[in-house]
């Protein structure tokens, strides 16, 4: 009686995105979280921030599936008019033979192509389409996982399924858009300085641990989303005995045998046994997810950069749990690890000295 | 104090800005293994806010969390109070189960079986009816995805990685290595020895839980002609309990 009326829960498909030209794109979003008990790593895409404002500007949630560009150029043409974002490195962004603006939302005509090129200083650029694409999930993310072999790269006349449309804001004359939102663009540059706390096993490495913040890293060409290899003046364990396997963060820096650094990135197996020398901040991860190998004469990576120091094995506040019926404004108010110190510290922020810390 | 005896005692320290890790110290092995995944359940359980990973396995816990969520005070104060809470007695779980897992012997499943019986100097079918003789412990899950890591069996010394690892293994492949035993169940590269492997379907990504299989369940391993690959083929390993 009411077959006019049947309502589903699936949007309606509006348009399809075509694909002309893959490169090396594949669809992804912030990561599978949840299973690192099981042994799975989060993945997701590795250049946190410009994803997430990515999928902001177009107006999705941030976690919106969209479309991950590495280092090749890019195509694809909408069958419906759409509003899109582009962010990452830097890289031209052409929309109907058009240079646009990447970190702002563009609106797109059907039928008009839309091109991304000359990705350079870094790897991955970031394609949002506002409502986001049709696209398989497992265990509540599409990230690529090459260990589960599970994951939608693009290949040339691949057709994303486009979940919604959106009327061209821009003006009708002149086609510029209507709006600039100044959203906070990511650094891309030459050379990049890295955030780390101290790491877990930090005093296995005596002397040698500065080493870490005195000269350039270079990052190799065997770096991917399972971790960044980095040649340099590496320090060196001067601890002996195994470490029994244990569960690492992303972002651990291990000095595994050889001269290289190898920074655990989100691809990375949950579990390792290598000595965990710093962890690299959230947001110096997203950095991390940014350059691509540079030749050993390019500077690549470096320094690093020394945040508040970690408070190691410690005796505990006996604070109750659960925080007894205070809004959570009160923990912010309560001692933390973290020292009140500059932040963002100033450039010239000393490499070799660390900032006060409360705990000390 | 007999509690405190019995829990030992966790150190919790931060592990970069989005981590914190315990460790329980001063037990013995199994029991400071306990203690961890005791420990994983609770905060599973208590579904704090922002944390997105727990990582148990042999005598630590890494917690991972959302930094602009919660934070490492916040998650230390939920470790402490619940491993006092572990301290007062230990709390009822799902009882181990025994899965048996037919396994090919040698051959093209097993090809490293030769060498590795040559390294501990024994026969073949001497590391055979070692690896098949008692059910094995899975503590943890390892690399690559959802592996169940177990303690190895009663080999009299431990086997060495192989010098150059595979670039694939492929699913349902029995490894050893150092003192520790596993099953691959996705393919992956690997530089574990391989011993055999069996014709169960070992992982179903669409399982809930993911795996069949939780730390302190055991596999006992049976050894299978190669003619009868195809009576198990495909099976799954979730009906293979008992």
């Amino acid at each position: 009686m009411t077959d006019a009326l049947t309502v589903t829960d699936a949007p309606a498909l509006t348009g399809t995105l075509t694909v002309h030209r893959a490169g090396l794109a594949a669809v992804q979003d912030l990561g599978r979280f949840g299973h690192s008990r099981y042994g799975l790593p989060v993945n997701g895409a590795l250049d946190q921030h410009s994803a997430r404002v990515a999928n902001v500007l177009a107006g999705n949630d941030e976690g919106a599936p969209l479309v991950e560009i590495t280092a090749l150029d890019f195509g694809c043409t909408p069958s419906t008019d759409i509003l899109i974002a582009v962010t990452g490195a830097p890289a031209d962004v052409t929309v109907g033979g058009v240079a646009r603006p990447m970190w702002e939302p563009l609106p797109v005509r059907a039928g008009e192509t839309i091109t991304v090129s000359g990705i350079r200083l870094g790897l991955r650029v970031y394609l949002a389409v506002l409502g986001s694409v049709d696209t398989p999930s497992l265990l509540g993310s599409c990230a690529p996982d090459t260990i589960l072999g599970f994951g939608r790269s693009l290949s040339d006349g691949d057709e994303l399924a486009l979940r919604t449309s959106c009327p061209p804001v821009a003006h009708p004359v002149f086609g510029i858009p209507l709006f600039r939102v100044h959203a906070p663009v990511a650094h891309f540059a030459e050379s990049w300085t890295v955030d780390v706390t101290d790491g877990p096993d930090l005093a296995e490495f005596g002397d040698t641990a500065e080493r870490l913040f005195r000269s350039p890293f270079t990052v190799t060409p065997r770096s991917n989303h399972i971790g960044l290899r980095m040649s340099g003046d590496v320090p060196r364990r001067v601890a002996t005995g195994e470490v029994l396997s244990r569960g690492v963060p992303v972002g651990a820096v291990e000095v595994p045998a050889g001269d290289e650094l190898l920074v655990l990135h989100r691809g990375r197996g949950v579990t390792a046994g290598y000595p965990v020398l710093a962890v690299v901040t959230a947001t110096g991860l997203s950095a991390l997810g940014r350059p691509g190998p540079a030749s050993p004469s390019a500077s690549g990576t470096g320094p690093w950069r020394r945040r508040w120091p970690t408070t190691g094995p410690s005796a505990m506040p006996s604070a109750p749990w659960p925080p007894v019926s205070a809004p959570s404004s009160t923990s912010c108010a309560s001692p933390s690890p973290r020292p009140p110190g500059p932040s963002p510290p100033p450039s010239d922020f000393p490499l070799t000295s660390r900032p006060p810390s409360p705990c000390e | 104090m007999a509690g405190t005896a019995d829990s030992g005692e966790v150190t919790i320290a931060d592990c970069g800005d989005s981590a914190v890790v315990v460790k329980a110290v001063g037990l013995p092995p199994d029991r400071a293994w306990r203690t961890v995944h005791a420990l994983a359940d609770a905060v599973e359980a208590a579904r704090p806010g922002g944390v997105y990973g727990i990582v148990p396995t042999y005598d630590t816990l890494l917690v991972e969390f959302d930094c602009a969520t919660t934070d490492h005070l916040t998650l230390r104060r939920l470790l402490r109070y619940e491993s006092g809470r572990l301290a007062e007695g230990p709390r009822p779980g799902p009882a181990p189960r025994r899965f048996v897992v037919p396994v090919v012997y040698g051959g093209e499943h097993g090809p490293d079986l030769p060498v590795v019986a040559e390294q501990l100097g024994l026969t073949e079918a001497e590391v055979v009816e070692l690896h098949s003789r008692a059910p094995l412990t899975v503590r943890c899950f390892g690399a690559p995805a959802a592996a169940p890591m177990m303690d190895g069996p009663a080999f009299p010394r431990p086997v060495p990685r192989l010098a150059s690892p595979r670039t694939s293994v492929v699913p349902g492949s029995i490894a050893v290595a150092g003192r520790q035993a596993v099953i691959s169940p996705m393919p992956s590269p690997g530089g574990w020895p391989l011993l055999g492997r069996t014709p169960l379907r070992v992982l179903d990504l669409d399982a809930r839980p993911l795996t069949p299989y939780r730390p302190g369940d055991t596999f006992q391993f049976v050894p299978i002609a190669p003619e009868q690959w195809d009576e198990h083929a495909g099976a799954a390993l979730e009906a293979c309990h008992d």
